[in-house]
């Protein structure tokens, strides 16, 4: 999966035809064949441009900056990414005719072990979903498939379930990068900020981790897309997707195989609702 | 209505910690104002007796409770949650309880699934005219959790 010289043509073309102020895409760190984002204003920068399957960052992300909200942007979106920017586009956090979505049908990217990536390998939907030009040859959604973690966890007895994720949340810094690092996360205010004073322990303790990371995986339970940016942002390592995965196996199985940005305009599980939810575990 | 004590309580999280003799739990009653806060109501004026463990917030709708509300109880003080509102269909706001049913069964399992046991979370839909059930489920939670024993999970403070 290369298509660098494809990317860098149609940069090169957009610029020249004045179509876009902005195009978000990779550069090569130069170091070990990693990626990391950059974004290009000029014509002549765009030879900097690279995409293969070390491209792993979910680059909409950068759309829901200041700095790139009033700026005709363009940008490559690989499945997953296309997805969240989807997600974004319902929810007016940027505006269609501002952007040139380059997509790619996407074969997978690599961890940092060098081989495929899980959320890769359990992907759905590898082609962009939404696009001005597409890349590559698209092969369909595919079959969804529960998360080999979360069954080995669900049949774990409940204690050693609760011990194990008590070390995940005690080595949670609070440092945010989570947050951030999310394209859905967009809120100027985020609501987890405001217990941070001592009583409710909402600072750096594994309550007060519990607090956030439980909160922040709710609110974007039935809209995450499995991109996988907060874990890559993660200076702790912690296994962020568990959570999320949970979340998203729980309303696959529940409320008609829902899957998060697959279509537009639709908002995600909690905007809607059917008759026919379960309501066994309600008194 | 009184449960009696056992001798030793433990929470069943973490059984290791032993409750202090005079423990009692403590539970976050988050209701609908136009059903079951009127159906506790009820309860009250017809002189129906319950647990006096647990602790009323008034909302809204259901739909109002967001998890945050469920989290936080948690982490605070609570050893366990009981979210009331209208029936199915009943609703004041047509389909709030309906976008509600949702979320709480995501939130339950989720709760579930990182170690708290799936009784600390409860939910009951108890309408205006029910306050006999509202005594009853009261009474039902409050014995689930005095059975379970305080919440030890995810209470450690300043790890580093």
């Amino acid at each position: 999966m290369d298509y660098t010289m494809q990317i860098q043509d149609t940069a090169a073309r957009l610029f020249s035809e004045e179509k876009i102020d902005l195009f978000i895409g990779y550069r090569s760190t130069g170091f070990d064949n990693n990626q990391v984002p950059v974004l290009i204003h000029h014509y002549q920068d765009v030879e900097q441009l690279v995409f293969t399957d070390k491209s792993v960052f979910n680059l909409t992300n950068y759309l829901k900056y200041e700095y790139t909200r009033n700026k005709r942007v363009g940008l490559v979106v690989k499945g997953c990414d296309s997805r969240s920017l989807n997600l974004m586009l319902t929810e007016n956090q940027v505006k269609r005719e501002n952007l040139f979505i380059i997509g790619i049908a996407c074969e997978g990217v690599m961890n940092e072990q060098g081989e495929k990536a899980q959320n890769c390998v359990e992907c759905v939907m590898p082609d962009a979903v939404i696009y001005d030009e597409l890349l590559g040859a698209p092969t369909g959604q595919r079959e969804y498939q529960v998360n080999a973690d979360i069954n080995e966890l669900a049949e774990q007895p409940l204690i050693e379930r609760g011990t194990h994720f008590e070390e995940i949340f005690e080595n949670c810094i609070r440092c945010n990068a989570c947050r951030h690092s999310c394209p859905l996360c967009y809120c100027n205010k985020c609501c987890i900020d405001q217990e941070t004073s001592t009583l409710y322990q909402g600072s750096n303790t594994t309550s007060g981790a519990f607090h956030a990371l439980m909160t922040w995986s709710l609110h974007l339970a039935g809209r995450c897309v499995d991109c996988r940016n907060c874990e890559k942002a993660c200076p702790s390592h912690l296994p962020l997707h568990l959570l999320h995965k949970q979340n998203e196996q729980v309303i696959y199985e529940n409320f008609q195989e829902h899957l998060a940005g697959m279509i537009k305009d639709d908002r995600g599980a909690f905007y809607k609702y059917s008759m026919s939810d379960p309501d066994d575990f309600i008194m | 209505m009184e449960t009696e004590l056992k001798d030793k309580i433990v929470s069943i999280e973490k059984p290791a910690i032993e409750a202090p003799p005079e423990w009692k739990p403590m539970i976050m009653g988050i209701l609908c104002n136009w059903c079951s806060y009127a159906g506790s109501d009820l309860t009250g004026t017809s002189r129906i007796q319950y647990p006096p463990d647990i602790r009323i917030i008034r909302v809204p709708c259901s739909s109002r409770v967001d998890p945050w509300f469920i989290i936080k109880s948690l982490q605070a003080h609570a050893d366990g949650v009981l979210i009331s509102g209208c029936h199915p269909g009943d609703c004041h706001y047509i389909s709030g309880n309906y976008y509600a049913r949702r979320r709480f069964l995501v939130t339950k399992k989720l709760l579930n699934f990182v170690g708290l046991h799936e009784d600390r979370v409860q939910f009951s839909w108890v309408s205006a005219a029910e306050g006999a059930k509202f005594a009853q489920v009261v009474a039902k939670v409050s014995e689930d959790i005095r059975k379970m024993g305080p919440l030890h999970l995810y209470k450690k403070e300043n790890t580093r």
